[in-house]
């Protein structure tokens, strides 16, 4: 039990590290550059066209954030609002809160992400035990590794534009882009939730076809590697069937470094999916963010961009807090991702 | 863990027995061969737009079609391709250096520094560096594409830094090392003479997994509308083609070549980084 406090210890220190060191990131990124940020922010809207409310947002920001104040003290200030769950004002939908934009487009992201992530991790290495244990010759070797392969090799964004010319352009059988029709109301139907998820099938095709091909490749690879192990070999010359041993034996022993590799491809996952978002124009965070871009909101990019990255540290901090509790052999003074 | 082959004959000669590693090789040097020499048969006015009908398909006109504006797609290719390589060299050879230096002195030294270090690449392992790139790059726009592959190597370290360090570790307790510090060679001598040599095939899988990667964070912020706007990379070519509906108006050649392009690339360099890796681990190979 000791070992897994300092176990427990050493995630919390990563994680507040993650966590502090991102906020540090943002908020200094932009004083590096000569000048006064909201200044420059504000040249660059007015060579853009302008925004409503211009000396009121300016006014409020200094009185927020202190901009005439030192830089250590804007630096307390700017953590005691995001203390506070506060992370600014959008300059292009003034007055909106940066929190209110991204709260609304956060369910969209969750839902597209976990979902998914977690099918494609289960059904990539089922399929991966299944021709990993099959062996070399095997057809179903033969066929499914350069498929994952090319699979993985390609990134989410590009299988996307693939899949719309295929599946939306060529074949119509999916829609463009969006996240519902346009003509349709957000409601709690049954036609609603249809055409929620007809609009979601090709982003969420393309995330899950690609991360599938991974979590192939990796089961396929520690299965391979597992067969050769003593406890297999005495499984098998005790007379237990082979279906049995692959997966009481080979699969659960196999599961544990591939929860692993799910923590660690996380941020790889996101940050894949919000470029995603944005080919297919689904309204979640990366869809935010590409619009903050387009439109140099840049309180919205900060916004987004610690809400993405706190959202990953904590998801990996869950991950690898639950890790030991699945695995009891593990040396908690070795553990981590390794 | 260097196989006997690998000691006896020497690096190359491992990968160049090595089928992944050799197709992988070839296919990359084709692509850069091809677009290097195209790129010498441009004539500055073909690179104009209007230089061409505008979208002309695939033929004898254009070889690989036009886009919307009138400009030829076979010559951005000319530019995208050894752009994007540009792109993948540079900031592959930053992060793989910064990575090695981090995780050598972490490695090697160990105690408080490794702690501290050790935290710091895991926050930068954790966090997808794409998030910062995006921040930087809304910030300082306009960048050209030297610049922006030096700002994606720098946050392009972490993951040689901690392969780095955990092979330091393990090869800082073997005999040849202990003797080394008993005829008293200080830190450094011990890690350009006899750990450097012993490091030459990891650096190799993990400067070619960085290139990848900043292929890809050059793409995906080309995408997000944050590329060299002033050049041409793979990336810079999706964007335009996406933003001027290449899909919708069918202008297939237009979206298609770069597209199938990157592919190929990353086909390329991720077989050349498996070669790397069967190479400097035998037990691999054997599970073909």
């Amino acid at each position: 039990m000791f070992t897994y406090v300092k176990y427990l210890a050493e995630r919390i220190v990563i994680l507040i590290a993650t966590v502090f060191i991102s906020i540090s990131v943002v908020f200094f990124v932009p004083r590096l550059v000569p000048g006064d940020p909201m200044g420059a922010i504000l040249v660059k809207m007015a060579s853009v066209g302008g925004s409503r409310g211009q000396s009121a947002l300016v006014e409020e920001y200094r009185r927020r954030f202190g901009l005439d104040k030192p830089l250590w003290e804007q630096y307390l200030s700017y953590l005691r609002e995001l203390a506070q769950g506060n992370l600014g004002i959008s300059i292009a939908s003034f007055p909106t809160e940066v929190i209110t934009l991204l709260r609304s487009a956060l369910p969209w992201t969750i839902g597209l992400l976990t979902v998914t992530t977690l099918v494609s991790w289960v059904l990539g290495s089922i399929i991966g035990a299944v021709v990993g244990w099959q062996g070399r010759r095997s057809w179903l070797t033969q066929a499914f590794v350069p498929i994952a392969l090319l699979l993985y090799t390609t990134p989410y964004y590009i299988l996307a534009i693939i899949m719309i010319f295929l599946f939306a352009f060529h074949w119509r059988i999916f829609p463009l882009s969006g996240a519902f029709s346009t003509a349709a109301r957000p409601e709690l139907s049954l036609t609603f939730a249809l055409d929620v998820l007809r609009h979601a099938a090709l982003p969420a095709l393309s995330i899950i076809l690609v991360s599938l091909g991974w979590w192939f490749l990796s089961m396929r690879s520690l299965i391979v590697s597992l067969k050769g192990e003593d406890y297999i070999l005495w499984a098998d010359a005790k007379g237990l069937a082979p279906k049995r041993i692959l997966w009481r034996y080979a699969f659960r022993n196999a599961l544990l470094p591939q929860a692993t590799g799910l923590a660690i491809s996380l941020g790889h996952i996101v940050a894949g999916a919000l470029i995603t978002e944005v080919i297919f124009a689904y309204p979640g965070i990366g869809w935010v963010l590409y619009n903050s871009i387009k439109g140099l909101d840049y309180p919205v990019i900060q916004g987004s961009v610690l809400l993405i990255i706190f959202a990953v540290a904590f998801a990996n901090f869950v991950i690898d807090i639950a890790y030991p509790l699945i695995d009891p052999r593990i040396r908690y003074s070795q553990a981590g991702r390794g | 863990m260097a196989t006997l082959a690998l000691e006896r004959q020497g690096l190359s000669w491992a990968l160049l027995q090595n089928k992944k590693f050799v197709v992988g090789a070839i296919i990359f040097v084709l692509l850069a061969a091809v677009t290097l020499a195209g790129s010498l048969t441009v004539r500055p006015e073909d690179r104009r737009s209007g230089s061409l009908p505008p979208r002309l398909p695939p033929g004898q006109q254009a070889l690989l079609g036009s886009d919307s504006l009138g400009r030829s797609i076979a010559v951005q290719m000319t530019e995208a391709v050894p752009n994007s390589m540009q792109v993948g060299l540079i900031a592959a050879a930053l992060g793989t250096l910064l990575g090695a230096l981090i995780g050598f002195i972490s490695g090697y030294f160990g105690g408080m520094i490794d702690a501290l270090l050790r935290i710091l690449i895991d926050v930068f392992l954790s966090v997808p560096s794409l998030l910062f790139l995006i921040l930087i790059a809304s910030l300082v726009r306009g960048l050209g594409v030297q610049a922006m592959a030096l700002i994606i190597g720098m946050f392009a370290w972490a993951w040689p830094a901690r392969q780095v360090r955990a092979q330091v570790l393990s090869l800082k307790e073997r005999g040849f090392v202990q003797v080394a510090r008993l005829t008293r060679m200080n830190g450094l001598e011990i890690i350009f003479r006899e750990l450097m040599p012993h490091m030459l095939p990891w650096l190799g899988a993990n400067f070619v997994n960085a290139f990848i990667a900043a292929i890809l964070a050059e793409s995906g912020l080309s995408i997000l509308g944050l590329g060299p706007q002033r050049e041409m990379t793979l990336g810079m070519m999706i964007y335009w083609a996406l933003s001027y509906g290449a899909i919708l108006q069918n202008l297939w050649w237009w979206w298609l070549t770069p597209v199938q392009t990157l592919m190929a690339l990353f086909l390329a360099l991720y077989l050349v980084h498996l070669g790397f890796d069967e190479v400097s681990n035998p037990r691999l190979r054997a599970q073909g």
